[in-house]
């Protein structure tokens, strides 16, 4: 079986000097939640920024490999383009329109060709009654985890197949955290929506994962099934917080390197 | 126990239908009703000065909405407005000296010669944003005000372009009378074409466009598209605009166009408050009549005639002074203004309006 999105030995370059990724090879099957694990610089956001037709925001390239989204080839399409595809990205920090109401918002966004807006926006509403119950409130004076809310909500509402979902988690409060993290379940059991995660959060994600990859320095350093990631030593000692004194980032980089380099 | 609440007063919408209607509400409807009678008998009891008025406020009017509906609704900033008056004008005047083409062929081409200016001088805002954009929109009102004055130097028309009175058949457009109509019409057309591109899938893209770009494209919009249909639509309804001006003054020449006429739209659509279509047209309103109201005013002086030389000085530094006094004390404009006083209505004897979403 074909997977619904792969990635092949994708490489990215930043300003023609920066090599971000350099030859990560990944995929999302059908129905799967698969997290993308790795600290600040791993290169998740760009992975995902390729896939989602974002690099060129800040000056960015794909320069090789491919990406696939149900074997059609993703390269050189704008976002929006993208999108249309089935694919949409939930970004990492600004993810609503903030001068405008939690119902437009969701009216802002444009449901895949066919589908019938009303109906997903009720679905939508149905998914987050919250939001329902603040529907006319400026996105602007939500909360936190409300305009994590809205920014799923706003990508339901797009209709999509593969959701890229970027830092769910960041700066939001472990129970919200927790709550949204049972809503992307949700959203894949009832929805069958095949969601890729990106996280800092290893805990979290893996949690409700199924399989995971584990960045670092552009590349893939671990993978396989959620579970084994979780009892992986290296995932206990450093994203799971099992090591006994904490090491600086700079501690992890070097002592990775020695293991990868003596042992 | 949601029993006990309190409940906001004021009207809610019950279905998606409704914000979709242009008229919501009895009030509104008669109200509308009201203000369109007021404006049919208007040219009947007014003076010839002020039916002029009324017409430079009309005109006006529909080159703040074509602004607003760039500026304040898809966030992109346009300084070289003045430049597509003079290009409709400029339109217009040429044809009819040229090719003695009739109104009607002129007016419809100056709205495409309009949205061609509008296509090229858009291609910038796809790479550039806020103060970046605005410079590279000015070039655009250089570069109109120069070819025109170009014609009209090689043409032998230095002082400018007479245009004849124009006719619809039998029907001359000589009498400030009819023109306030023809103009009321042109301006109500703006109007209802901006309302309903607003309600549309275009102005929800706008809305997006204006409030984050990115997020917009991830969610579907066609960001690039999107930016060249406002620029397109804009320029184009504010040719027009320009080409009736040109026919209304029965002159078109370089002169009228300077950059503070730009500025002058900015002000309005300032002034009136982003982002409402009500906005503009009190903007229009507001600037268009503040230095006759300043004449006015300094007419009331003791020694009037002594300041008679100082009042194009006066107009500049009132209308400065406006801008600055709008910018810090009252950023919502006008139609801020009016929002608070309807609220206040709406709401009496309670002071607060609820934040959104409270019980429906």
């Amino acid at each position: 079986m074909s997977a619904l999105l792969q990635v092949e030995k994708l490489e990215v370059v930043y300003g023609r000097a920066i090599t971000a990724i350099q030859g990560i090879t990944l995929n999302a099957n059908k129905g799967e939640i698969v997290a993308l694990l790795g600290t600040n610089g791993a290169g998740k956001t760009t992975t995902l920024r390729a896939i989602s037709g974002f690099l060129g925001l800040d000056d960015a390239r794909v320069t090789e490999g491919a990406i696939h989204f149900k074997n059609e080839n993703l390269a050189n399409r704008p976002p929006y383009l993208i999108t249309k595809l089935g694919i949409v990205l939930v970004p990492e920090r600004d993810k609503v329109f903030p001068n405008l109401s939690v119902v437009e918002n969701l009216a802002a966004s444009v449901p895949a060709s066919g589908a019938d807006r009303k109906r997903l926006e009720e679905m939508t509403f149905a998914f987050f009654p919250k939001l329902a119950e603040l529907r006319a409130r400026t996105a602007g004076l939500l909360s936190g985890g409300e305009r994590q809310m809205l920014a799923l909500a706003s990508a339901i509402v797009c209709g999509p197949e593969l959701l890229l979902v970027d830092e769910l988690s960041l700066g939001l409060a472990p129970v919200v955290v927790e709550d949204l993290a049972q809503r992307l379940v949700e959203i894949r059991n009832q929805l069958g929506i095949t969601i890729l995660l990106v996280e800092q959060n290893a805990a979290v994600a893996l949690s409700i994962a199924d399989r995971g990859y584990v960045l670092e320095n552009g590349r893939v350093v671990l993978d396989g099934d959620a579970t084994r990631l979780k009892n992986h030593p290296d995932i206990q000692e450093f994203y799971l917080g099992g090591a006994g004194e904490r090491r600086s980032y700079r501690d992890v980089k070097q002592y990775r390197r020695s293991r990868r380099w003596y042992g | 126990m949601s029993n006990r609440e309190p409940r906001a007063s004021g009207y809610f919408r019950s279905s998606y239908d409704q914000g979709l209607r242009l008229v919501e509400t009895r009030t509104q409807w008669t109200s509308l009703i009201l203000f369109l009678a007021v404006l049919g008998i208007f040219p009947f009891v007014a003076s010839s000065f002020q039916l002029d008025l009324a017409n430079q406020v009309f005109l006006a009017c529909i080159g703040s909405v074509a602004l607003m509906l760039l500026t304040g609704y898809a966030g992109q900033v346009s300084l070289g407005h003045a430049g597509l008056i003079a290009a409709g004008a400029f339109t217009a005047g040429i044809l009819f000296k040229e090719f003695g083409a009739k109104f009607w062929v002129t007016i419809p081409a100056a709205a495409v010669i309009g949205a061609l200016i509008g296509l090229i001088f858009g291609l910038p805002s796809l790479r550039l944003r806020g103060l970046y954009l605005a410079v590279s929109t000015l070039a655009l009102h250089f570069v109109v005000v120069y070819l025109g004055g170009e014609y009209e130097t090689k043409r032998g028309f230095s002082t400018g372009i007479v245009i004849d009175v124009p006719r619809i058949g039998d029907f001359v457009l000589r009498d400030r009378k009819i023109w306030y109509f023809v103009l009321f019409a042109f301006a109500a057309a703006a109007l209802l074409i901006s309302l309903n591109l607003l309600r549309s899938r275009t102005g929800r893209a706008w809305a997006a466009i204006r409030s984050h770009e990115t997020i917009a494209e991830a969610l579907g919009i066609g960001v690039p598209a999107q930016k060249l249909l406002a620029f397109v639509i804009s320029s184009s309804m504010t040719a027009v605009a320009g080409a009736l001006f040109g026919y209304y003054r029965g002159f078109v020449s370089v002169e009228a166009f300077s950059l503070f006429l730009s500025i002058q739209y900015v002000a309005m659509i300032i002034i009136g408050g982003m982002g409402s279509i009500l906005g503009a047209i009190l903007g229009a309103v507001f600037v268009t009549l503040l230095p006759y109201a300043i004449e006015y005013a300094v007419g009331l002086l003791p020694n009037a005639r002594s300041y008679a030389g100082m009042l194009a000085a006066f107009n500049y530094a009132a209308f400065g002074i406006v801008m600055i006094l709008f910018l810090v004390f009252e950023p919502q404009g006008l139609v801020g203004v009016w929002r608070r006083v309807q609220n206040y209505f709406l709401l009496w004897p309670f002071k607060q309006k609820p934040l959104g979403g409270g019980r429906k």
